[in-house]
């Protein structure tokens, strides 16, 4: 019962960040909400019981949070 | 934004996150039949003390760590050991990455065991370089913008 409580909390977490990811007009808010998001799936993940899947998300959240960081600031700098 | 050392939180933080970092990757490598991680997990954490190193420190090409086209030739040097071992599995008797048939002394099990290990070397050096591949190219073109002022 807990178990499925805490799930559905964590379903809405995600859907929540990842909407809010989608419409918010600010570029660098829109990917710390989908750091956010990737957290919150990886947490749904090791919920579901797979560990496997759980780490290849953080190291891809991580590195894709890096890239995209980088490319916004390549962008506002052109932009100027 | 100004890159360079201008934070004493950011200086201190990769200064003593960077070990830990390199040690859980070569961990999460030499591990991970045992327990979740494996070669891709293992590059993308040792790429990111690389890419971390990249970010935080002032923009000298020459001292960095894999700079210009070493990465994507470390990339390469990683799939040919991932082809290497699979050819000496071949020289040995069998087919394409079958460890029974790796031509060195040991049991089957540990041929086995080491096959592995040798492949996700492999792949964790590719990742790694690619991985930093990526992100040298992602800064590269505002960079060359600034210089020259032209699209090229």
């Amino acid at each position: 019962m807990l178990h499925t409580i805490l799930l559905t909390v964590l379903l809405l977490c995600i859907l929540g960040t990842g909407i809010v990811a989608v419409i918010i007009p600010d570029l660098f808010s829109s990917v710390v909400l989908f750091g956010s998001f990737s957290f919150f799936v990886v947490l749904a993940y090791l919920m579901l019981s797979a560990p496997d899947v759980a780490f290849t998300e953080v190291v891809i959240s991580v590195v894709s949070t890096a890239y995209f960081v980088t490319a916004v600031r390549e962008f506002k700098k052109g932009e100027r | 934004m100004t890159k360079g050392a201008n934070s004493v939180i950011l200086e201190v933080a990769y200064r003593m996150l960077t070990p830990v970092l390199l040690m859980f990757g070569i961990y999460v490598l030499v591990h991970g039949e045992l327990s979740p991680g494996g070669g891709f997990q293992a590059g993308v954490i040792l790429g990111l003390a690389i890419i971390c190193e990249r970010i935080l420190t002032p923009e000298d090409d020459a001292k960095h760590p894999l700079w210009e086209y070493r990465s994507v030739a470390a990339a390469g040097l990683g799939t040919l050991l991932y082809a290497l071992v699979g050819i000496f599995t071949i020289a040995g008797g069998g087919k394409f990455l079958g460890y029974s048939f790796l031509p060195i002394p040991a049991g089957i099990g540990e041929r086995h065991a080491y096959g592995m290990l040798f492949i996700e070397i492999g792949v964790t050096i590719c990742v790694m370089a690619t991985v930093v591949s990526i992100f040298d190219s992602l800064g590269k073109r505002g960079r060359k913008d600034d210089d020259s002022g032209s699209v090229l």
